[in-house]
């Protein structure tokens, strides 16, 4: 049941056909796991957060630097230095106090992955690299959880959405590491993909819509095109295939 | 045959900012090696020193993967090709 003030904030989504006051408890009984406070992650956070989601938990290792600013919209000149959890978890609890942030400042790695998603409903990835989103990818499998992936450079932008057990998975789509470098990116671009993926995400706790499944969308900001490639599971797929842990 | 190949951006250094080549072949790797006639600086941007595909360039054939097939798979007459690269970007 929701409060007096619950319905009055959220009045115009739950106004939305086959959301109602049900789909807003269902956002306000789930609980996300956000990995990463950048470009993507400012945007998905944001969003999700708005629409109120019941918790929230943001992972990054970094501080916030000045060259993060053209597009890692939660954090301000004035946070240069602190970690971009606090600044983000900041920024979000004065957007919405209903909502229950979490903020952890650590890497993501083997060894403290498992642990750190034990409990959430669904991973969104919003990290900038591919060996952590092989980690996320594979203990998103492991543990059930659905997964929300995005990725950006320039003005170009990628998002899908992963059901483990029955969808493709990153895995069965990418096999490669590209070098981890300096990318070039405008702010509009995550901007555009976290969105994206906080769509995929409220859909999805909701209950409503269709999912970006067995689908990679491909967002090309510069000539202003979405593109869409079919996807299949790799029944060899070492994550979620015969050949994989699940 | 002729096959339409649509190049990522990050590959259009290689082809005079040329986003869209026309090939012939009757597989993916009868494609590239015409695209790498036209524009030979491109092999490097595809291919490591083996001549196999990098393994962060993915090719759609009609939208669809053509992994694992990859450079075998065959392609037809009006068929449309996709390069692109692994993007990592947060």
């Amino acid at each position: 049941m929701l409060t007096r003030e619950a319905r009055e904030r959220y009045d115009r989504q739950i106004m939305i056909r086959g959301f109602g006051q049900e789909g807003q408890g269902r956002l306000k009984r789930a609980r996300v796991f956000v990995a990463g406070a950048g470009g993507l992650g400012c945007a998905a956070a944001t969003y999700l957060t708005a629409a109120g989601v019941g918790m929230i938990r943001i992972v990054d290792q970094d501080r916030v630097e000045l060259n993060n600013l053209n597009r890692q919209v939660l954090h301000w000149q004035g946070d240069i230095g602190k970690r971009k959890v606090d600044s983000a978890t900041q920024k979000l609890r004065k957007l919405n106090q209903e909502v229950k942030i979490e903020a952890i400042g650590e890497m993501i790695t083997e060894a403290n992955i498992s642990q750190l998603v034990a409990g959430f409903d669904l991973i969104v990835d919003a990290v900038d690299n591919m060996p952590t989103r092989y980690l996320l990818n594979r203990v998103a499998l492991e543990k059930n959880i659905p997964f929300f992936h995005g990725a950006v450079y320039g003005f170009e932008g990628r998002v899908m959405t992963i059901i483990p057990g029955e969808t493709a998975c990153l895995r069965c789509v990418y096999r490669g590491v590209i070098p981890e470098e300096k990318f070039p990116v405008i702010g509009v671009t995550p901007a555009v993909i976290g969105c994206i993926q906080a769509t995929e995400v409220i859909k999805y706790i909701v209950g409503i819509g269709q999912l970006l499944t067995n689908r990679l969308l491909v967002y090309d900001g510069l000539n202003m095109r979405f593109t869409e490639f079919r996807l299949k599971r790799d029944p060899n797929c070492e994550h979620c295939g015969k050949g994989g842990k699940k | 045959m002729s096959v339409r190949i649509n190049l990522h951006p990050n590959l259009l250094q290689f082809t005079n900012d040329q986003a869209i080549v026309e090939v012939n072949g009757s597989t993916v790797g009868e494609c590239l090696d015409e695209l790498v006639k036209q524009f030979p600086q491109i092999k490097r941007g595809l291919f490591d020193k083996d001549g196999k595909l990098l393994n962060y360039v993915d090719v759609y054939v009609n939208y669809e993967s053509s992994y694992p097939e990859e450079l075998a798979k065959p392609v037809k007459d009006g068929d449309e090709l996709h390069i692109t690269l692994i993007i990592a970007g947060g």
